[in-house]
């Protein structure tokens, strides 16, 4: 009985922080006041060249740390309670299954760079086949519940709606061509290993209490931002001296347009880290005073993370180049066509 | 003398999750030896094609007890692994 209440007191507790966390998102909402930095490029400049990252960082940080918080509690959340046997279950039973998995859940569970390569080879292998595996790859890293959320706060919630409907589509063409391919077949064909139902062992997840869980969420997120924010405040020191000295003039010359949307898509890729420093360094280059210099060219920027060398190189270990060759460029052009089609469509090349 | 067998299904090379949730494993582990019991800790591959077909589709770090999959993609602490191999021997 002791016991029982203990466990009680303290998921109120944290489930009291939580609260706490998220009402707080929603009063700077209803306050209004950003929460992404506002200092203009012509106050910055005004600084010493080593006092620039440090007012950046420090505007950044009275503004952003409710959002930061925000994210990685609710990441950590979402990780712990979406239901992972789902995936694992259903996963290889059909391919329309397999691709509905791959595209609704993926957002969800692959906050953590390390359980997406595994799961890609697990979804390979045990019987959905190449092509929700392909899906499921270009999905996560794209549109994860993370990147999202900080798309959202730092730049625009348009901008991350229109990223989550482009990396769907992305996604899904993606794995349906490659699954078409020779290539792709004979990768399926070499790894699929004997139906599921024939497993030898049972998987019996056990959950425990709910403060336990609760506490384990927590420190994911806790996880997660200690593996983050370094290269989070490594890309706003850059960003600040971008946005001190990098001219308007130069990027509305070279990268907006149909030229920036190239540009952007092309770039995007090799820098991109798993870190979502692509957000904010986005937001350096694109967002000046509030407006976006370049909506297409913004998103282009931003899809161009699915074909970045780090995890091409950990795939092709399972697959082999032609797959990655073929994924990346269709990630490639669907980066183009989506940034072009949005940059035209909101006016805003 | 009892024994069991626990897997530490994880990434090669490890990820840093992963070996925490081995690390869990060995300090219940150790507890447990204090009581009696043997507890044969093995790390398997979770990309390998024996664990794919004998487990099917895992988010790793997953942990086995005695081949039943208890734990997948979280970190337990030691005191639950402690528990939890209790209960697979009872």
């Amino acid at each position: 009985m002791k016991e029982k209440t203990k466990r009680t007191i303290r998921s109120s507790l944290i489930l009291a922080f939580v609260i706490i966390v998220i009402g707080l998102l929603i009063y700077s909402r209803i306050q209004a006041y950003s929460l992404a930095p506002t200092s203009t490029p012509i106050e910055l400049r005004g600084y010493p060249l080593w006092a620039i990252p440090i007012v950046y960082l420090y505007d950044y940080f009275s503004h952003g740390t409710i959002c930061l918080l925000f994210a990685f509690t609710v990441a950590g959340l979402i990780y712990e309670f979406v239901p992972k046997e789902v995936i694992t279950k259903y996963m290889g039973s059909s391919k329309a299954a397999g691709y509905g998995l791959a595209l609704g859940i993926a957002p969800f569970l692959t906050v953590c760079s390390c359980t997406m390569v595994p799961l890609f080879g697990g979804v390979l292998y045990a019987g959905a086949g190449i092509g929700p595996a392909i899906s499921f790859l270009l999905m996560a890293p794209a549109a994860n519940i993370l990147a999202i959320l900080l798309t959202g706060e730092l730049i625009s919630w348009e901008l991350a709606g229109v990223r989550i409907i482009a990396s769907v589509t992305v996604a899904l063409v993606a794995g349906i061509v490659i699954s078409k391919t020779p290539w792709g077949k004979a990768i399926e064909k070499e790894h699929q290993i004997n139906s599921a139902d024939q497993k030898s062992a049972k998987v019996e997840i056990v959950k425990p209490p709910l403060d336990e869980r609760l506490w384990a969420a927590l420190k994911f997120g806790g996880y997660l931002a200690k593996q983050i924010l370094p290269y989070f405040i490594l890309g706003l020191i850059i960003v600040s001296y971008l946005e001190a000295f990098l001219p308007e003039e130069i990027i509305k010359e070279y990268l907006t347009g149909v030229n920036g949307v190239l540009l952007a898509s092309v770039v995007g890729g090799p820098l991109y880290t798993p870190t979502l420093v692509e957000i904010v360094l986005g937001r350096g280059i694109w967002v000046r005073e509030g407006i976006i210099l370049s909506k297409g060219a913004l998103l282009a920027w931003l899809m161009g993370q699915p074909y970045d060398f780090a995890n091409a190189l950990a795939v092709s270990r399972i697959a082999k180049w032609k797959v990655v060759l073929t994924y990346m460029v269709i990630a490639w052009a669907g980066s183009v066509v989506f940034g072009l089609l949005y940059g035209t469509l909101s006016e805003s090349l | 003398m009892k024994e069991v067998k626990v897997e530490v299904i994880g990434t090669e090379p490890p990820c840093m999750r992963c070996q925490s949730a081995k690390k869990a494993v060995e300090k219940a582990a150790e507890k447990l030896k204090q009581s009696g019991l043997i507890v044969k800790i093995e790390k398997a591959n979770i990309m390998s094609k024996e664990i794919v077909q004998k487990y099917g589709v895992l988010v790793s770090p997953a942990i086995a007890i005695n081949d039943t999959v208890k734990v997948m993609g979280r970190v337990p602490s030691s005191e639950e692994m402690e528990r939890m191999i209790k209960e697979a021997i009872e």
